[in-house]
């Protein structure tokens, strides 16, 4: 299974998806597929997303079961703890600890 | 906050975890109900509750109420150096009954029980079964060519040269880089069986061929899986390249953890060390009965008051 989520992509971006997965929600697509059309999907994304953000989850024989990319969004980014893929946010708390104030 | 009972079954079974997660340099908080990690890269949410083990590394600092989270969670947690020289801490694990502590001290108490499990977990190790009527003495005799080969082997398959296992406890950049990848992935290994045996509920002290450390049944049960996950996986990290070998090994031992299924057979193996004992379990068909206390007639039945004489403190039944 894949899941696909857009978030300010254009619509034909958005309209060029359903050929091949469902729109469970705004911006949520769900579908199974090879993986030579999901990468083909993904790139497309990459592509023609512009300002917008898109991500890709796919299920794959590692421990987590899951595989994520994400592209496009400045604050949060997938980090590698040794094989293991989390989540990395630049939240206000995380500003507040470790970025200095411009004074 | 009021203290909530949790529903048990929210918790994962420890096979379906995931084994590791290993952080350094950050704050580690807790975030609404979860953990997090502060670092310089940004704030990461910590899947606590289907991690086995959190190791946390030099520069690391953590909060009492991640600490409690974490617990809860029945996630283990490590401090470990940056020279993988282990302190340690661990939450209480999921379970709350002493079965099978019970039956793990019953079979280490007896002599005759206690060799058995010896010899258990010395064929465990064994792909083909070793041959009838062997003293401990041979069979530490078969294992420790066993393990002579098993590096030789290995060093012939990824020529990386292999002159013993040595270390020095106190200079860690000394060992040579297969040396040190061993010991790096060995304190992963550790760890995760020291959770596989606090979540299964036996105790971690109380080992059977290692004896005399808190972690001892924690090296007996680790020695099970060296031979097929870390000693292969330390040759050939270090056969590709002999830099920054302790990051690689704990990346590769993961892959190979996976493979081998580990987390889903140490508990299994676990439970089979003894199988045959045959304790009686009085808490089977309600784990929440309370406790029981030990009579030399036999156990009489806990959360009942014994003894008192006025209105309500005679023997009675407990509500529910």
């Amino acid at each position: 299974m894949v899941v696909m989520v857009l978030e300010k992509v254009p619509k034909s971006l958005r309209g060029e998806l359903t050929r091949w997965m469902l729109e469970v929600s705004t911006g949520v697509f769900v579908g199974s597929m090879s993986a030579m059309v999901r990468d083909l999907l993904w790139d497309k994304c990459v592509e023609k997303s512009r300002a917008g953000r898109c991500c890709q989850l796919y299920r794959t024989n590692n421990e987590q079961g899951y595989a994520i990319r994400m592209h496009g969004d400045s604050n949060r980014s997938i980090r590698d703890f040794d094989g293991l893929m989390l989540v990395t946010v630049k939240n206000a708390k995380w500003e507040q600890m470790f970025v200095e104030p411009a004074s | 906050m009021p203290y909530t009972t949790q529903n048990l079954k929210e918790l994962p079974k420890f096979r379906d975890g995931l084994s590791y997660l290993y952080l350094e340099h950050g704050r580690i908080e807790q975030e609404d109900q979860a953990i997090a990690h502060y670092g310089p890269d940004g704030m990461t949410a910590v899947p606590a509750a289907a991690l086995g083990v959190l190791m946390l590394g030099p520069g690391t600092s953590v909060t009492h109420a991640a600490i409690r989270a974490l617990a809860n969670n029945g996630c283990s947690v490590f401090w470990v150096g940056e020279e993988m020289v282990r302190f340690y801490a661990c939450g209480l694990g999921e379970t709350r009954s002493t079965q099978h502590l019970l039956r793990q001290v019953a079979a280490y108490s007896d002599h005759d029980t206690r060799l058995r499990v010896v010899k258990r977990l010395y064929a465990l190790r064994f792909p083909e079964p070793l041959p009838e009527g062997l003293t401990l003495q041979q069979i530490r005799g078969y294992e420790g060519v066993r393990v002579r080969d098993t590096y030789a082997y290995w060093s012939r398959e990824t020529g990386v040269p292999w002159y013993g296992r040595n270390y020095s406890r106190g200079n860690w950049t000394q060992a040579d880089p297969i040396n040190r990848a061993i010991s790096a992935g060995a304190a992963c290994l550790y760890g995760l069986c020291h959770a596989a045996i606090v979540s299964a509920g036996y105790s971690p002290a109380l080992g059977f061929i290692h004896t005399g450390k808190q972690l001892s049944f924690v090296y007996d049960i680790a020695d099970l899986y060296k031979a097929e996950t870390l000693i292969p996986t330390a040759f050939k990290v270090v056969a590709e390249s002999s830099e920054g070998v302790e990051r690689r090994v704990r990346h590769t031992l993961r892959d190979q953890l996976r493979e081998v299924k580990l987390l889903e057979r140490v508990v299994a193996d676990l439970h089979a060390l003894f199988d045959d004992l045959e304790l009686p379990d009085p808490y089977a068909d309600d784990p929440s009965k309370p406790g029981e206390l030990w009579d030399p007639a036999g156990n009489v039945a806990g959360g009942v008051i014994y003894g008192g004489d006025g209105a309500g403190e005679g023997a009675q039944e407990p509500e529910g």
